[in-house]
C-alpha cells in the first residue's frame, strides 16, 4: 500500500475544504470547511508518520486537534456576538468594511 | 487487492463524498452531519494506519466535541433548519477553477513524491503509551503552551458571551 | 487495571523527566504566568479592584520579561536550544523578544488608558441596548483585556523563538486567538469592530490551515519538523524536491499572511480600522516584529541552502507589496486604513532585508523592526487623541486644520509621517538605508530601486496629510484633542525612539549587529 494514496486523498480533502471556504457564505459553514482542511492536514501528518516510522506526525495531529478545539470555541464566540448584533451569520453581510 | 486497500478505498470514498456534501448541501444542519461522517471515515483511516490513539482522539474531539459545538452554534444563531437558498456566494466558478488547480497541484506533488513507495503494516506504532512518552519528553513545551491556549480561548469566549457581568449588581442598585 | 499499566511501564518504561532550561526561557514563562495570574485575578478579586490590580500586574510582567531578556543578552553566552530543542535562545531571538516586550509595554500604556475608553464596557451586551448603556454609565470596564493581551504577547515571544515547526504553529495560535477576540472589543462602532474580528478570524484560520499543510509537506520531506533537520535534509539533496518546494510555498503563504504582504494583505486594512486603536497599535508593532522574526528564522535556518528556490518568488512578493501598499495608501480617506496600507508597504521594505539572506540583512531587518515598531505605536497613540463626540475622528477630512487647533499633536503626527516616509534624521531613514544597503550588497539592486520609487510614492501621500493638517482651515465643529497622561507617555516614548534612532542610531545598530553576529542557533 503506497503512502501516495493517503496523501492524494488528503490533498483532495484539503482542496474540497478550501473550495468550501471560498464558495460558502455562512460563517459557520465556512468554519466547517476550515475544519475539513485541518483534518486533511492531519491525515497527511499521520501517513507521513507511518512512512517515516517515527511518531512526530501523530503527535502533531493530536496537537492540531486540540488547537482546532480552541479555535472552534473562539470562532463560535465571535460569530455568535456578531449574530446577536446583526441577526445573521452570512459572511457577505459583513460588508461595512468594504472599500 | 489486499484487505487494507479495500478498506482504504471504502473509507476514502466516504470521506471525499461526505466532504463534497458539506460543501454543496443547502441545509446547514446537514452540512454538520455530513462533517461527522467525513471525520468518522478519517478516524477509520487512522486505524488502518495503526495510529490508534489519534483515531480515538479524533472521535472524541472532532466528532464528539467540535461538531456538537458547531451544531449548538447553528441552533443559537437560529439558522433556518430547512433549505437556505443563499448559502453560496457569487464567485463559485472562479472558486471552482482555483480549487481544481490547487487539487491538481497538490495531487501531482504527492504522487510524484511517492509514486512507488511502499509502507509495511505493523501493529502498535501509535499506542497511547508511545505517544505519551514522546509528548512528555520531546514535546513538553508546546504541550504545556497548548494548555495556555485552551485557557485563553476559554477566557475569551466567556468575555464575548457572558451578558450578566456587572449587570446584576447595577440592577440591584437600580431597584 | 492499575497493575496492568504499571507493569507495562515498569521495566525501564519510566518516562525520563524532560530537561527545561528555566532561566533561558524565563521571559516567556513570566509573561504567560502573569496571564494566568490575571485570569485568577478576574476570578477572585472584586470588580472595583480588578483594574487597579491588573494594570500593575501586566506592567510588572512585561517589564520583568524585558529586564530578564537584557540580562540574558548581557551574559553573552546565549547560543543554546532550550526546552528539549523546542526553543532557540540566541542573539536575534533575544533582540526580537526584547523589542516585542518593550513595544508591548508602550501599547499597554494605551490599552490601560481609561480616559480614552477604547474598549467595550461589556463585550457581550448588544450595541445600543439598555444593558450596554447601564454598564458604560457605571464605569465598568472589561478587565479581561489584560490577561488576553498577556496571552497574545506570550505567543508572540514563542513564535520567533521556536526551533521546530510544531512549536511555531502552537505559538502562532497562542498569539492569534487572543488577538481575534481583542479585535472585537471596541467600545464605539461596535459592529465595525465585530466584523473585523470575524474577518480576521476566518481569514486567519484559513491561512493557518495552509501553514499547517506546509508543515505536513516539510515533515514528509525531512521526517522531522525541527528546522535544523530540514536544513540538513535539504543540504543532502535527498528526498522528493516537489514535497520540499510545496512545503516552502505553503509555509511561506502562512507567514506572509501574518506579515500582511500582498497578495495576502486583504485583512490588514479592515482589521486595523475595526479593532480598538490600542490593539491596532499592538498588532502593527508587536505582531509584525514577531511574524518577521519567525520568517527570518525559517528562511535563514531551514531553507538556508535553498536560496535559489525561494528567492525569485520572494522578490515578486516584495516588489508588489511595496508598490501596492504605497499606491493604495494614496486613495485612503481613513487615517487608520492609511496607516494599515503604510504598514503593508513597510512589510515590503522589510522583506528586502530577508531576501538579502546575509548577516547584514538580518541585523538591518532587526533594526528596522525596532525603529518602525516605535514609530507606528506612536502614530496610533496620536490617532487615539483626536476625538469627536462619537469617539476617534478617523476620517481624514476631520483632521483638516488640526495644526491650528493643536499644533503640538499635529506636529508630532507630521514627524511620525515623515519617519514613515524615510526622511533623514528620523529612524525611518536609518532603517530603510540599512535594509537597502544590505540588499544592494546581496545583488538585489532592482529591489532597492523599486523600494526607493515606492518610498517616493508613499511620501507623496504622507505630505498630503501634513498639508491637510497645517494648510487648511479647521472646521467649526472639528474634533478636539484629548491627551491623557498614559497616552501622552506612549506618544513621547514613540517620539523619543524615532528621534534617537534617527539622530544617534549607532548604539542600536551595533546592538542589532552584535545580535546577528552568530545568526540563529539550530
Amino acid at each position: 500500500m503506497s503512502p501516495g494514496h493517503y496523501l492524494a486523498l488528503s490533498a483532495i480533502l484539503f482542496t474540497i475544504g478550501a473550495l468550501g471556504v471560498l464558495v460558502r457564505r455562512n460563517a459557520i459553514v465556512v468554519f466547517m470547511c476550515i475544519e475539513l482542511m485541518l483534518n486533511a492536514t492531519n491525515l497527511a501528518f499521520v501517513s507521513f508518520s507511518r512512512m517515516h516510522g517515527n511518531l512526530d506526525g501523530q503527535i502533531i495531529a493530536f496537537f492540531v486537534m486540540v488547537v482546532a478545539a480552541a479555535e472552534v470555541v473562539v470562532g463560535l464566540a465571535i460569530i455568535m456576538t456578531i449574530f446577536r448584533t446583526r441577526r445573521s451569520s452570512s459572511v457577505d453581510d459583513v460588508n461595512l468594511l468594504k472599500y | 487487492m489486499t484487505g487494507q486497500e479495500i478498506v482504504f478505498a471504502l473509507l476514502g470514498a466516504v470521506a471525499v463524498g461526505s466532504g463534497i456534501m458539506v460543501v454543496t448541501t443547502r441545509q446547514l444542519v446537514h452540512a454538520a452531519l455530513w462533517l461527522v461522517l467525513s471525520f468518522g471515515a478519517l478516524a477509520g483511516m487512522y486505524l488502518v494506519l495503526t495510529a490508534e490513539f489519534v483515531a480515538w482522539v479524533q472521535v472524541l474531539i472532532y466528532v464528539g466535541a467540535i461538531v456538537v459545538l458547531l451544531l449548538f452554534g447553528i441552533m443559537l444563531t437560529r439558522a433556518p433548519i430547512g433549505t437556505a437558498p443563499d448559502l453560496d456566494s457569487g464567485n463559485r466558478w472562479i472558486a471552482a477553477a482555483v480549487a481544481v488547480a490547487t487539487a491538481a497541484l497538490l495531487v501531482t506533488v504527492v504522487v510524484m513524491g511517492f509514486g512507488d513507495a511502499k509502507m509495511p503494516l505493523e501493529a502498535g506504532g501509535g499506542s497511547a503509551e508511545a505517544l505519551g512518552s514522546a509528548v512528555f519528553r520531546t514535546w513538553v513545551l508546546p504541550f504545556e503552551v497548548l494548555s495556555v491556549l485552551l485557557l485563553s480561548a476559554l477566557v475569551g469566549a466567556i468575555v464575548l458571551s457572558r451578558t450578566d457581568i456587572g449587570g446584576a449588581r447595577s440592577r440591584g442598585k437600580g431597584d | 487495571m492499575t497493575s496492568h499499566v504499571s507493569a507495562a511501564l515498569a521495566p525501564g518504561g519510566d518516562i525520563p523527566a524532560p530537561h527545561i532550561e528555566y532561566g533561558q526561557i524565563m521571559p516567556i514563562l513570566l509573561v504567560l504566568g502573569v496571564a494566568v495570574a490575571g485570569v485568577l485575578v478576574e476570578a477572585f478579586v472584586g470588580r472595583t479592584w480588578r483594574y487597579t490590580v491588573q494594570v500593575p500586574l501586566a506592567f510588572l510582567g512585561l517589564a520583568g520579561g524585558f529586564a530578564w531578556t537584557i540580562v540574558l543578552g548581557l551574559r553573552d553566552e546565549t547560543h543554546a536550544v532550550a526546552a528539549e530543542g523546542a526553543l532557540g535562545v540566541d542573539g536575534p531571538t533575544l533582540f526580537l523578544q526584547g523589542t516585542i516586550l518593550i513595544l508591548a509595554l508602550v501599547s499597554l500604556l494605551l490599552i490601560a488608558d481609561r480616559g480614552t475608553g477604547s474598549f467595550a464596557a461589556q463585550a457581550a451586551a448588544l450595541p445600543g441596548s439598555e444593558a450596554e448603556q447601564r454598564t458604560t454609565a457605571a464605569g465598568i470596564i472589561q478587565t479581561e483585556v489584560f490577561p488576553l493581551l498577556m496571552f497574545a504577547v506570550g505567543g508572540m515571544l514563542i513564535f520567533p523563538a521556536s526551533n521546530d515547526l510544531l512549536t511555531m504553529f502552537v505559538g502562532l495560535e497562542v498569539m492569534s486567538l487572543p488577538l481575534y477576540l481583542l479585535c472585537g472589543l471596541a467600545r464605539r462602532r461596535r459592529l465595525l469592530s465585530q466584523e473585523a474580528a470575524v474577518k480576521y478570524f476566518l481569514l486567519g484560520s484559513f491561512s493557518s490551515a495552509f501553514f499547517l499543510y506546509g508543515i505536513a509537506l516539510l515533515y514528509g520531506y525531512a521526517g522531522s519538523v525541527k528546522l535544523g533537520d530540514i536544513a540538513a535534509e535539504a543540504g543532502r539533496d535527498a528526498g522528493s524536491e516537489t514535497l520540499l518546494l510545496g512545503g516552502i510555498a505553503l509555509l511561506a503563504l502562512g507567514l506572509l499572511f501574518k506579515l500582511g504582504a500582498v497578495p495576502f494583505h486583504m485583512w490588514k486594512p479592515d482589521v486595523y480600522q475595526g479593532a480598538p486603536t490600542p490593539i491596532t497599535a499592538l498588532m502593527a508593532s508587536c505582531t509584525l516584529v514577531s511574524a518577521f522574526g519567525a520568517m527570518l528564522r525559517v528562511f535563514f535556518v531551514a531553507f538556508e541552502n535553498l536560496t535559489w528556490e525561494w528567492r525569485p518568488a520572494m522578490w515578486g512578493v516584495s516588489i508588489i507589496t511595496m508598490i501596492a501598499g504605497a499606491v493604495i495608501a494614496i486613495t485612503q480617506t481613513d487615517i487608520k486604513r492609511m496607516l494599515a496600507y503604510s504598514s503593508i508597504a513597510h512589510a515590503g521594505f522589510l522583506l528586502t532585508g530577508v531576501i538579502a539572506t546575509s548577516r547584514e540583512g538580518l541585523s538591518s531587518t532587526l533594526f528596522y523592526l525596532a525603529a518602525y515598531g516605535f514609530t507606528t505605536v506612536g502614530a496610533f497613540a496620536v490617532v487615539t487623541t483626536v476625538r469627536d463626540a462619537g469617539g476617534e475622528a478617523g476620517h481624514l477630512s476631520r483632521w483638516a486644520g488640526l495644526g491650528k487647533r493643536s499644533p503640538l499633536i499635529a506636529g508630532v503626527f507630521a514627524f511620525f509621517l515623515l519617519a514613515f516616509a524615510g526622511i533623514p534624521l528620523t529612524s525611518g531613514f536609518t532603517g530603510k538605508f540599512a535594509v537597502f544597503k544590505a540588499a544592494v550588497e546581496a545583488d538585489a539592486t532592482p529591489l532597492v530601486v523599486v523600494g526607493v520609487i515606492s518610498s517616493a510614492i508613499a511620501a507623496f501621500f504622507y505630505v498630503r496629510v501634513i498639508v491637510v493638517m497645517f494648510f487648511s482651515e479647521p472646521e467649526a465643529d472639528g474634533p478636539t484633542v484629548v491627551v491623557s497622561p498614559a497616552t501622552a507617555a506612549a506618544v513621547v516614548l514613540g517620539l523619543a525612539a524615532t528621534v534617537v534612532l534617527g539622530v544617534l542610531p549607532q548604539p542600536v545598530l551595533d546592538l542589532a549587529g552584535h545580535a546577528a553576529t552568530q545568526m540563529f542557533v539550530r
